[in-house]
């Protein structure tokens, strides 16, 4: 990965995070309906530097340097098509107005500019998953095959999305200002998800490069802080939503070990979490505490926030964590809430305890054909010492697994199974 | 004739004409080719003058007819030029096989010793 290397004179991702605020900042003086000839002057501007400031050296203002060039390439792409764009305003008026305001680059209307191009994103009217596709591309300036690499998807269906949203947007050319809090509020749910999918992509996906999906859950805090320090961000659910991202990253690096094998939570070198990251996040999950709105965000940092705080993993407050479980079940249903609150009334009552709760379950079938529904219950069972179901479902598990380092974690956990004595044969063969 | 040679190296970067102007990469791709430019030029700081990148808008005159676009008719085109002042020409051509396209199999660069008949 080239980019790792840091660029002298350069912060880190700044082409890919220009791209963003000039898309962003062209699209709102152009209108969102011509978001494509704004990235493909963006594109030209930043073609250009590459060419021109290895030479020349950096110029003063940077940001100013590349606003003009993709300024004049907007402009200019404007005046070819102006015969076919019947919506085309007087361009030389609009050459005018856009070329006197040298404070373009007042840091807070960039800002504005890409926390609306956000809000864009979040139009109704486009597709969930194109939703995601289009913010990673103009926002934070991927490319089809970054996202593809990224999302795991094919090169071809994130390109369809990618279309999906830009067609969607064509017929937008009023997208609500940043001024209209009131409208932008109820884009507000869709926003913290596409953030949380975002996050969630990096964090848990299958993509086997630890730097290619810390790269997304930076992008998704990124985007995350810039909503919160807007007033149309200022909702508790926002800042639960940080909390949450932030514990999370703090256990990033601490999930594998030195090989980049997986590692449970109770094998993990509590040592090695960020513990400035954790404070933030705390601070964050107090910020999220006013108000009367309880979210999923609220109730999955809450839990987030017990095991951080936990000194070791046998001290954590598993009882506090199966109520949170049970929070989270109450705003955002999902049998995977009940899974996870067995395993916490397992460590918090035995495993006896956890099976009863899933046995109960009224398990939907893709539950049960989901690995990590066999990976608890053949844990749980090893730990009540059945170990011929256990092994049943951890082979089960073992099967359905999507990436090797859950493979080999689970290989493990096969071999500790065959490995520890089996108390129900013993039993048998003790009465037979 | 030794006498009158320039210690200076005109270098023609040269690209196949179908990638040219080069296709757009990804700003992440962008950056790693500035970093790449910029470490290739302050490494050879002292013999390396900068020269400038070549436009697409251009005429091509031929016994008197001029017709428009350098690449119209060629496989390759001139995309941008720079001097090296330096010691020998292996000396030159070993600066130009360490810059980020020298090892590109669409680009090729002529190295040509500068004749010093100017003066």
């Amino acid at each position: 990965m080239a980019d790792i290397e840091p660029t002298p004179g350069l912060p880190e991702h700044y082409f890919r995070h220009e791209f963003g605020r000039l898309v962003s900042v062209l699209s709102r003086r152009f209108g969102v309906h011509r978001v494509e000839l704004c990235e493909d002057a963006v594109q030209t501007a930043l073609l250009r530097a590459v060419q021109s400031w290895p030479q020349r050296g950096l110029p003063d203002d940077r940001s100013a340097w590349l606003y003009r060039v993709a300024l004049n390439e907007v402009l200019g792409g404007l005046r070819r098509g102006k015969r076919t764009d019947t919506s085309a305003d007087d361009i030389d008026e609009l050459a005018a107005e856009t070329g006197t305001e040298e404070g373009v680059f007042m840091e807070n209307e960039v800002k504005d500019d890409q926390l609306r191009m956000l809000f864009v994103s979040a139009n109704p009217e486009i597709p969930r998953e194109s939703q995601i596709v289009f913010a990673l591309k103009i926002l934070c300036g991927f490319s089809v095959e970054e996202i593809a690499l990224r999302l795991l998807q094919g090169r071809e269906a994130v390109y369809k999305r990618l279309q999906r949203a830009r067609s969607a947007l064509r017929d937008c050319i009023a997208e609500p200002e940043l001024a209209d809090v009131g409208q932008l509020a109820s884009r507000l749910p869709a926003v913290l998800e596409i953030l949380y999918l975002l996050f969630t992509e990096g964090y848990s996906s299958a993509q086997p490069d630890r730097l290619i999906r810390h790269e997304l859950c930076e992008e998704a805090i990124r985007l995350g802080k810039l909503l919160e320090e807007h007033p149309v961000g200022a909702a508790p659910e926002v800042a639960a939503l940080l909390a949450l991202m932030y514990l999370d990253t703090a256990r990033f690096e601490s999930r594998v070990d030195g090989t980049g094998g997986l590692l449970l939570l109770e094998q993990q070198d509590r040592s090695l979490w960020d513990r400035e990251l954790i404070q933030i996040g705390i601070s964050y999950l107090h910020g999220a505490a006013r108000g009367e709105r309880f979210t999923r965000y609220h109730a999955e940092a809450a839990i987030a926030a017990e095991h951080c705080l936990a000194p070791t993993y046998k001290e954590t407050r598993w009882a506090e964590i199966a109520r949170l479980y049970q929070m989270l079940d109450s705003v955002s249903p999902s049998p995977i809430n009940t899974l996870n609150r067995a395993i916490a009334i397992a460590e918090w009552q035995g495993p006896a305890a956890g099976l009863a709760l899933l046995e109960a379950l009224k398990a939907p079938s893709w539950l049960l054909g989901y690995y990590l529904w066999d990976a608890t219950l053949g844990e749980l069972y090893r730990r009540s010492g059945d170990s011929e179901r256990a092994t049943v479902h951890l082979t089960r598990a073992l099967d359905a697994a999507p990436t090797d380092a859950e493979k080999a974690l689970l290989r493990r956990q096969l071999e500790a199974c065959s490995a520890c004595p089996d108390r129900t044969a013993n039993v048998q063969r003790l009465h037979g | 004739m030794s006498t009158t040679k320039s210690n200076k190296f005109l270098c023609l970067f040269r690209f196949a004409a179908a990638g040219w102007p080069a296709k757009p990469s990804s700003p992440q791709e962008m950056q790693a080719q500035y970093a790449a430019w910029k470490a290739w030029m302050t490494k050879f700081e002292k013999e390396l003058i900068p020269g400038d990148g070549l436009t697409p808008a251009g005429a091509v005159v031929k016994g008197g007819n001029v017709t428009d676009g350098p690449y119209i008719e060629s496989k390759e085109v001139v995309a941008s030029y720079s001097l090296i002042e330096t010691t020998s020409l292996e000396r030159a051509v070993e600066i130009i096989k360490a810059c980020p396209v020298g090892m590109d199999p669409n680009a090729s660069i002529e190295i040509r010793q500068l004749g010093g008949y100017g003066g």
